[in-house]
């Protein structure tokens, strides 16, 4: 029994970083039909910001738990601001081009930012700063510790307040009709362009957060750390049904467990097996994802 | 306006480029080629290889180089990946190099050494400990570190003998090198009465390994071997800590390097790897610290001495050559015998393998590497350099 509680743990904290970052993959392609590769990237790019920020506030002494929010907050505020700076020159010139230029596009974007951040923090490990303690607590014999509670609850207020932003607010409203019908929508008089970089900003913010907090969970980052998450993460917006928020977040947590699980109880080496062949299954018993509704009805 | 620029400059580029090829060539300098991963995760290492290699180099120089000629380092970067690997020896063989001496990682070193082999040059490993490499029935292949089989029986008596560990769990990460070592441990834990109760991979790049850990913690062994690298043992190290594992965590040379220590933290006090005796140790390389620190600013790396003697060698080689013929060069190097080098007294056997290799373990103590304990010729455990 301890071992299980422990493998759902691990799967719902890694699931937690595969979810927030399916959910950028998820929001653009329902709105720009675009499948981001750069995003991976971007989550990269959020740790990287988050660390020079917390690095730089190590000489000052203050107590972690500001720095740790300060630091998430400036890496959400500049890796989204950065999300729409390449939105803006990368991306929104070739809307109205043939899907496979805007495609390329992002694998170059990709490569830009790998090598960018290659170039300025070079190709070894940055370590975070030990902020959070191993502290913890046991249910059962499985023992949690605070950090991996502060993750899963985190992203569980960050996808609710996606969730509600979406559904609730005016400019959620706007995304929704987007993804519906973007040509009608600017016919009833939304502001495309704005929108669609409204979404690029959150949609990296996001990976930022999940960036900021895998560097504080596992310590070591890297120029290159973004591809097996990125990875990860639009396999878990395919699972979820890609376009659809929901479905994104329960493709990323679903991820996360078959992963832990498969780890523990068959092997390490099958994970990948298990984890694809669930997604194999899953497209073709349902071709749009889990959580795939009408093709029209994305968001 | 640019475009006919380039094309007007181009044909007058061409010759300049193509001369300074030429002059290259016929230079005053001996060139060693140096294969590392000079990128990716490993790159700490490889640079560190490099910076040994660099100043071996700059000593040989200072003393009047060899055969009236500079020797010259060609770092090339091989990224502990196989096909990289191969571009690298390609592009050794086409700048020059008179012999090769370096790598890291035994999954590039080995296509590396079938394409120097190719070549007809001579490959000196100076940190790749898998048997594989010297085992391919070249004759141009020599190493100036231990083998993985070498290595292996040394952890599983450290294991049963020192630990008194009854049960056992091996992890390694799959690479040509991680699999090696590990298979050589297993078996000599089997031979030597301790029960692996696990013994399986994980995935390098995954970060997340405590469900491979509490896996392992709920089969309790005494002891747990990781045979992989440092980037992945930092993290097991950190995630078996959270989750509060008994079994003592133990793994083998790959995991030798800082950055282990930086990432798990506190959780790393106490942690002990095999490996082969670390310049720091080494009675005859206090000079080689104080130099390789004075010039880089950093400590030297796990493999630094080893380079440094790789070079040392392929430099005694090409004198007593009299030539950089590979051919020659290659005869000199099985000719190598009680070379006196940083890391002990070097001879090569029959298939280019040091006939002596030592091995000691080293505990993390106050977040640094420290010496552990060594087999002395009795057979007993001893203090490392007490």
């Amino acid at each position: 029994m301890s071992e299980f509680i422990q493998l759902v743990i691990a799967g719902l904290t890694t699931g937690s970083f595969y979810a927030l970052v399916a959910l950028g993959y998820t929001m653009v392609y329902g709105i720009v039909r675009l499948i981001n590769f750069a995003h991976g990237d971007i989550f990269m790019v959020g740790a990287f910001l988050g660390w020079t920020v917390l690095t730089a506030l190590a000489a000052t002494h203050m107590p972690w738990g500001l720095g740790i929010l300060i630091a998430l907050v400036l890496a959400m505020a500049l890796t989204g601001g950065i999300g729409v700076v390449i939105e803006r020159f990368a991306y929104q010139p070739l809307l109205s081009a043939p899907p496979l230029s805007i495609l390329i596009t992002a694998l170059g974007v990709s490569l830009a930012l790998e090598n960018g951040v290659l170039l300025i923090f070079g190709p070894g490990f940055n370590t975070y700063p030990q902020l959070i303690g191993s502290g913890g607590f046991m249910i059962d014999g499985a023992r949690i510790t605070d950090i991996q509670v502060g993750i899963i609850i985190l992203s569980f207020l960050l996808m609710a307040a996606l969730y509600f932003f979406v559904h609730y607010t005016f400019i959620g409203t706007a995304m929704r009709a987007l993804a519906v019908d973007r040509d009608a929508a600017r016919l009833m008089g939304i502001n495309v362009e704005g929108v669609i970089q409204i979404t690029f900003f959150l949609g990296s913010a996001l990976a930022a957060v999940a960036g900021v907090m895998e560097g504080l969970y596992y310590t070591e980052i890297n120029f290159f750390m973004g591809f097996v998450v990125g990875l990860r993460a639009f396999t878990a917006a395919v699972l979820g049904g890609i376009g659809n928020i929901p479905g994104a977040m329960a493709g990323g947590l679903l991820i996360g467990l078959l992963e832990a699980f498969s780890a523990g109880y068959i092997s390490s080496r099958w994970t990948d097996v298990i984890v694809f062949l669930v997604l194999i299954g899953t497209l073709v018993i349902k071709p749009t994802g889990l959580f795939g509704e009408r093709v029209v009805e994305r968001m | 306006m640019i475009k006919p620029f380039l094309t007007a400059a181009l044909p007058l580029m061409l010759p300049v480029t193509l001369a300074m090829g030429a002059a290259s060539a016929y230079a005053d300098t001996i060139k060693i080629g140096v294969p590392g991963p000079l990128s990716g995760p490993y790159a700490n290492a490889g640079i560190d290889i490099v910076n040994a290699a660099k100043l071996a180099a700059d000593q040989i120089n200072a003393a009047g180089g060899v055969l009236g000629k500079q020797i010259e380092i060609m770092p090339e970067d091989d990224a502990c990946d196989a096909q990289q690997g191969v571009q690298a020896a390609q592009k050794m063989v086409d700048g020059g190099v008179a012999l090769v001496a370096g790598g890291y990682c035994s999954g590039a070193a080995l296509p590396e050494l079938i394409a120097l082999h190719r070549a007809g040059l001579s490959y000196i490993l100076d940190a790749s400990t898998n048997p594989k490499l010297t085992s391919m029935g070249y004759d141009d292949v020599f190493r100036t570190i231990g083998r993985d089989d070498e290595q292996g029986p040394f952890a599983a008596a450290f294991m049963s003998q020192y630990l008194h560990a009854k049960t056992a769990a091996v992890i390694d990460d799959n690479t040509v090198y991680s699999k090696g070592l590990a298979d050589n441990t297993v078996s000599s834990l089997k031979k030597d009465g301790v029960d692996v109760v696990y013994y399986d991979a994980i995935t390098p790049g995954q970060m997340d390994y405590s469900a491979v850990l509490s896996h392992v913690a709920s089969l309790n062994p005494d002891v747990i071997y990781f045979t992989g690298y440092f980037a992945e043992a930092g993290l097991m190290v950190k995630e078996a800590a959270a989750l509060h594992i008994k079994p003592k965590f133990m793994g083998g040379d790959g995991t030798n390097d800082v950055t282990l220590i930086k990432t798990a933290g506190p959780a790393a006090e106490g942690y002990t790897a095999t490996c082969a005796p670390l310049p720091q140790f080494l009675s005859g390389a206090k000079t080689f610290v104080t130099d390789f620190t004075k010039k880089y600013n950093v400590a030297p790396g796990p493999y630094s001495a080893y380079e440094y003697d790789a070079i040392e060698v392929a430099a005694q080689a090409i004198k007593a050559a009299g030539s950089t013929d590979p051919d020659a060069i290659k005869a000199a190097l099985h000719k190598v015998k009680d070379y006196n080098g940083l890391t002990g007294s070097i001879s090569f056997n029959s298939v280019g393998d040091r006939t002596i290799a030592v091995y000691i373990t080293i505990v993390v103590k106050n977040g640094e590497f420290t010496p552990g304990v060594m087999l002395n010729p009795a057979g007993q455990w001893v203090p490392v350099g007490g």
